[in-house]
């Protein structure tokens, strides 16, 4: 996924719609919106993101589940198989994004990429909703020409890439001067 | 991502437990640490009391048959008993505990939560055949003909027995450390020399408690085993700090959390924690009034400085567990 | 039922639990919609039907799923050109509303019984006959000025019908007040045509976009949030002028944190250096406006220096935004911004806007002010007996429009006339009068206090309810069928549908049933179709369409229109030059300024601070304080009450701390408010949300949230020239816990 943070304002639609979508209870949340301000009074710098599981390559959750419920799918995907959770939190206190929570049913639960939705054909149900554009489905192993010149000369981050986690997730800096 | 400094975040999150610090473990899982290490260092002083018998003139005395003094046996009862109790602690902490045999579906080499649930089980049997060695005149006894032959079996083996279980003991001191420890998203417990503290606290701890159990003629014994756990558990916490410390700012901001944090834990901070009841009270006075009494002095109520080993040790884990999710996910 | 003529005759009265939803067996279905029991689904097996959304005035295409007759997710709608697929949060949180434990269930009866007054659960019948009753006995008593209908829901035009068919059409809706009214006033003083929704700037081809102090990003409008964002990723350049560094001013290459009330004197100041600097479009302006002239001499002497000494922002910086906008002309514009009528000179401050687009030649050119187009229905000719009506304005004030028929008085006269005593019956439609910026919660009270006879029609419980003599429960939006939608003007005209997804709960009904039933009651039959279906499809078939058509994806959308002009192309204004009016020969006749002028407004006394207000993306107001979906996220469950860093450190405020806040006249906010400690405003204001505070418990979740906004503000400025309601000159100042 590539987060355009230059145009996300926050807003929360994939949130909600992620909400409905997956039926997470209330009071959960399966991706979340962050709003960062800095700087000195009156130069200030916002970036507002949408942030969930970063879907890692090297993922601390699958490594550290004893019972290999946390597990990548063949998409690459980070998925759990909620008949092997045992519910022991080891992913939890693994993840360091916090992406993932206990559902009260008794498993650990966390973002799906929308996997029933992907093997329809369809986006997320976060990329689908957002009024910005600001979420963007991408395959990196298939990049497509859009995302080429989305890309293309752009201040792009991946989070705690220092975690050594490879996570799939990249944000376009808010940073990034108009027209860069 | 944008300067660090004076930020201000403000980020829609509401998972519960998650926000706004981790907080997925309680009280299960520091109790059942600290079991474990007690269990542990039982272990690896009883084995080791085994062994030695009365050579180097600090083995246990021999109460007939062969049966060491009654804090061996005490011990090595205790041993896998509070092990069961801290795994039954653990079982507790489960969000879903009918799944539990799915730890025991799979080895997971890399998770040391699932290499810590298959030490668990490796550590029964032996523990408990040393447990039935130590007592084999009770439970002659009753003369059953299976116990009689495992007694029989263990006797003819007992120093590899005793020799694989101090092992044991150490590996699992060292576990419960070690769980915690390859948490690198948690930057305090992200330190490898946690587990040398938990096995060393796991030691002084099982000390202090043979120490309470022993006869008069035997306490010098576990004092003097105490006071040393304590010497090297002093160094321990001392390079636990330093290695925090020095390290990169997460691992230097969550030792800074645990050594100076003003989070409330049971009405006192993290900082009162640490240095007044961990450091002062769990390790410094009562090394002083082991060493005092080693000397000769006389202590009125002895049974005090065992007494505060253990509320450390207990404490030490709580304290480790709870600053390790209150402080902020590694950045 | 009695009625006394003193002044508390009518208590407020908390409506009784048993008559809510959540008292019936039906919620047991609602707390299972949020309960999140069961797996996570896919798309199949579920129905989709097409509709727009009530969450917002922006109206929405809508796509709600259902499965197993209830609503489980609502989506934009593909095929709706303001949704585009998209939908905001507030879109989705239909399934809040809908499934709401606390809605009303029955309509209730106030009573009065040994001096007590109550509810009582009432059959429909029994309560339509006793409005129609009520209504009809004051229109035959009192003449139907007597009558009046305060609304804000896509509903009201049954009950428009049915008014008319007594000669009834004092109507108001109080957004247009606050919001709408003095944008579209100036447009028509301006351009000859009224602005509209959305507000007609081609903002997707935009290179250049000001915008003061308003608020898009936390005003969640679908189609201008897409069309800003498809600017931003076009490489356009974004400036806002605000107290506060908002979501937008997080997307400027130049925030400028203006001194709140100054606005026009920074237009002005801009106009100056366009003019100055000969930096306008001489050929445009010569061609096609009048009062350029007289513009200048208003304007003369707002040189850059002047106006930073007034707006506090550096005159390097005005030239700055003056030349680049220029620069980028015509594919530039200036925002007019939506809920910007603060101080009672909303009318001039959006002519000033109007201005500087004009002065930069960007009227129907890409990237700057175009006009969209509505889809043409035929209407019907009317039903009732008094054409004349369709024609009658009540307001008092000169410009207030005269060809909206939905709006014939400012909404601030109607609870004036109501405490006066000229106004004896009131309908209330969706309209939560106590927390709505009218003239501030005590005299909405007042109003509904002394008027012989209030029935509301609402969903929930809100305040309101507790004041009206009936309340009949209407469905939610995604309960019934409304008029078709071809309000909204837009690059592809459209009309769009409103139908049910599922049927009404509980006994609720939809308006335009209940409109008929009272109507009925009348003795008048014929006015309305004999079903809402057979109405809405004899309407489509006069467009060559049908609903059985338009149900399927819930809209007919034309082609796109040709939104630029052509070179030499005459642009045929219907102002009375027909030209763009710089000067307008208008307001000058009605004994106003022609050209905006900067005119001071009252400062804070010292310790206060001056109280801006705005929104949260997720929340509408009135219409989401009540959605437990909605409010489940952190940022969601109450306002904030924004403090500078400076500030707190003065009134020793921790970030996080709660306070009461107390006006300048007194008034203490009735629950305490959180701090947020920020350099995110200026030192002279502070900031809080709009639509909090709740004091009806029937509101369960609502209530005791946060501190409310509206109950602070007891001063108000209403413009002399269109009526509107300004209320940004009331300040607070802190109140600690003890």
């Amino acid at each position: 996924m590539v987060i355009d943070t230059r145009v996300c304002v926050g807003c929360s639609a994939c949130v909600y719609a992620c909400k409905q979508e997956n039926n997470v209870p209330e009071g959960y949340c399966r991706d979340w919106v962050v709003q960062e301000s800095g700087g000195e009074y009156p130069k200030l710098t916002m970036e507002n993101r949408s942030e969930r599981c970063q879907h890692c390559e090297n993922a601390p959750c699958v490594t550290y589940c004893p019972t290999r419920a946390s597990h990548y799918a063949e998409d690459g995907t980070v998925q759990i198989n909620r008949s092997l959770c045992t519910g022991c939190k080891a992913c939890m206190a693994a993840c360091p994004y916090d992406a993932r929570y206990v559902h009260p049913e008794g498993y650990v639960d966390k973002c799906s990429l929308c996997k029933h939705r992907i093997e329809q054909g369809l986006e997320t149900a976060c990329v689908s909703i957002c009024p910005t554009g600001s979420l963007n489905l991408v395959d990196f192993n298939n990049m497509d020409e859009k995302t080429k010149e989305l890309l293309k000369g752009k201040i792009v981050y991946r989070q705690k890439e220092h975690a050594g986690t490879e996570p799939s997730l990249q944000w376009i800096s808010a940073s990034n001067k108009p027209g860069a | 991502m944008l300067a660090t400094a004076v930020n201000e975040i403000v980020s829609t999150k509401i998972n519960p437990n998650v926000v706004p610090h981790l907080h997925i473990w309680e009280w299960h899982i520091p109790l059942y640490l600290f079991l474990g290490g007690l269990a542990g260092g039982l272990l690896v002083i009883t084995s080791i009391m085994i062994v030695l018998k009365r050579k180097f003139g600090i083995g246990p005395r021999d109460q007939g048959d062969g049966c060491p003094c009654l804090a061996v046996r005490i011990g090595s009862v205790l041993s896998p008993t509070l092990l069961g109790i801290g795994m039954l602690f653990l079982f507790l902490d489960l969000a879903h505990p009918l799944y539990v045999w799915a730890f025991y579906t799979t080895i997971q080499p890399t998770s040391p939560m699932s290499a810590g649930s298959w030490i668990l089980i490796a550590f029964f049997p032996l523990a408990i055949l040393q447990a039935m060695l130590v007592n084999k005149r009770q439970l002659r006894g009753f003369n059953i003909e299976p116990i009689n032959k495992v007694i029989d079996w263990t006797e003819n083996h007992m120093t590899i027995v005793a020799l694989v279980n101090a092992h044991i003991g150490v590996g699992i001191g060292i576990y419960t450390g070690i769980l915690l420890s390859f948490f690198s998203a948690r930057p305090l417990w992200s330190s490898s020399i946690l587990g040398m503290l938990f096995l060393v606290s796991g030691i002084s701890s099982a000390a202090a408690l043979m120490l309470l159990l022993a006869p008069e003629d035997e306490k010098p014994v576990y004092s003097m085993i105490d006071a040393n756990a304590i010497w090297i558990e002093l160094m321990t916490v001392g390079l636990f700090v330093l290695g925090g410390l020095t390290g990169s700012a997460n691992t230097h901001g969550a030792m800074m959390h645990l050594i100076t944090g003003d989070i409330n834990l049971a009405g006192m901070s993290y900082m009162f924690w640490f240095w007044g009841i961990f450091i002062a009270s769990g390790l410094v006075v009562p090394l002083l009034l082991e060493f005092l009494e080693a000397a000769g002095v006389h202590i009125r109520f002895p049974n005090v400085a065992p007494v505060m080993v253990l509320f450390g040790g207990l404490i030490l884990r709580f304290l480790i567990v709870f600053a390790g999710q209150t402080y902020h996910t590694f950045m | 039922m009695s009625h006394g003529q003193n002044f508390s005759r009518r208590d407020f009265i908390k409506i009784s639990s048993i008559f809510l939803a959540g008292s019936t067996a039906l919620s047991a279905g609602a707390a299972q919609a949020f309960s999140g029991a069961g797996s996570s689904v896919g798309d199949e097996g579920s129905k989709v039907v097409y509709s727009f959304c009530e969450h917002c005035f922006w109206r929405c295409g809508i796509a709600a799923h259902v499965r197993d007759g209830k609503v489980y997710k609502i989506t934009g709608s593909d095929h709706h050109p303001l949704s585009q697929g998209k939908l905001c949060p507030r879109g989705t949180g239909g399934t809040g509303l809908l499934y709401d434990p606390d809605r009303l269930a029955y309509p209730l009866i106030r009573e009065t019984k040994g001096g007590k007054q109550f509810y009582r659960k009432a059959s429909w019948d029994e309560a339509i006959t006793l409005v129609a009753e009520k209504l009809y006995g004051i229109k035959e008593q009192y003449g139907p000025g007597a009558l009046a209908m305060l609304h804000h829901g896509y509903g009201v035009s049954f009950f428009k019908n049915m008014f008319s068919q007594i000669g009834v059409n004092k109507y108001a809706k109080p957004s247009y007040d606050l919001c709408c009214g003095p944008a579209r006033q100036a447009t028509v003083l301006t351009y000859g045509y009224p602005s509209d929704t959305p507000e007609g700037f081609d903002m997707k081809n935009s290179k250049y976009m000001v915008f003061f102090g308003t608020h898009f990003g936390e005003n969640m409008h679908n189609t201008a949030v897409q069309e800003i964002s498809e600017g931003i990723r076009n490489g356009a350049k974004i400036v806002v002028f605000d107290p506060r560094f908002s979501t937008l001013a997080g997307k400027a290459q130049h925030w400028l944190p203006i001194k709140p009330a100054t606005d026009i004197a920074m237009m002005q100041g801009l106009m100056h250096v366009l003019i100055s600097e000969n930096l306008y479009d001489k050929a445009f302006v010569e061609a096609h406006t009048v009062g350029f002239g007289e513009l200048w001499d208003s304007v003369k002497d707002m040189t850059p220096e002047k106006v930073s000494a007034i707006t506090d922002i550096p005159a390097d910086a005005i030239r700055t935004v003056a030349r680049e906008y220029a620069f980028h002309a015509p594919a530039a514009f200036v925002h007019s911004g939506r809920r910007t009528n603060w101080y009672g000179d909303a009318l001039q401050r959006i002519r000033a806007i109007h201005i500087l687009n004009a002065l930069v030649g960007n009227f129907k050119m890409p990237g700057g002010v175009v006009a969209f187009q509505k889809f043409p229905l035929v209407q019907p000719p009317p039903t009732h007996e008094h054409p004349a009506y369709e024609k009658e304005v009540h307001s008092k004030y000169p410009f207030f429009p005269d060809d909206e028929p939905s709006n014939t008085i400012a909404s601030h006269e109607i609870v004036q006339q109501a405490i006066s005593g000229e106004v004896k019956g009131l309908l209330i439609y969706g309209v939560n009068l106590p927390e709505t910026m009218t003239l501030g919660r005590d005299k909405a009270i007042e109003a509904m206090k002394k008027a012989e006879f209030v029935v509301a029609v609402d969903v929930l419980p809100s305040e309101v309810t507790g004041y009206a003599d009936v309340v009949l429960p209407e469905c939610t939006y995604l309960e019934r069928y409304d008029d078709l939608d071809n309000g909204r003007a837009f690059r592809t005209p459209f009309v769009a549908l409103r139908q049910p997804a599922v049927p009404p709960m509980y006994d609720s009904k939809p308006g335009n049933q209940i409109a008929k039933m009272i109507t009925e009651k009348w003795g008048i039959h014929g006015a309305f179709p004999p079903s809402v279906e057979k109405g809405l499809d004899k309407k489509l078939r006069l467009v060559g369409s049908s609903l059985a058509e338009i149900k399927k994806k819930g809209v007919l959308v034309m082609p796109e229109t040709d939104l630029y002009r052509k070179p030499g192309e005459p642009l045929n204004l219907k102002t009375p030059s027909g030209k763009v009016e710089l000067a307008s020969a208008r307001l000058k006749a009605g004994g106003f300024d022609a050209v905006p002028k900067y005119t001071a407004h009252p400062e804070p006394p010292t310790g206060f601070y001056r109280m801006l207000t705005g929104r949260k993306p997720m929340l509408t107001f009135g219409r989401t304080a009540n959605n437990r979906f909605l409010g489940d996220l952190a940022t969601a469950k109450e306002n904030e009450v924004w403090v500078n860093n400076h500030i707190a450190e003065k009134h020793s405020l921790e970030n996080g701390e709660y306070v009461h806040l107390k006006n300048q006249d007194g008034v203490v906010s009735e629950f305490p408010v959180k701090v947020k400690v920020t350099q995110r405003i200026r030192t002279d204001a502070v900031y809080m949300v709009h639509g909090f505070g709740h004091t009806s418990a029937k509101l369960t979740w609502a209530h005791k949230r946060g501190a409310s906004h509206n109950q602070l503000i007891s001063r108000t400025e209403i413009d002399p020239a269109m009526g509107a309601v300004g209320f940004q000159n009331n300040f607070v100042t802190f109140i600690k816990e003890a």
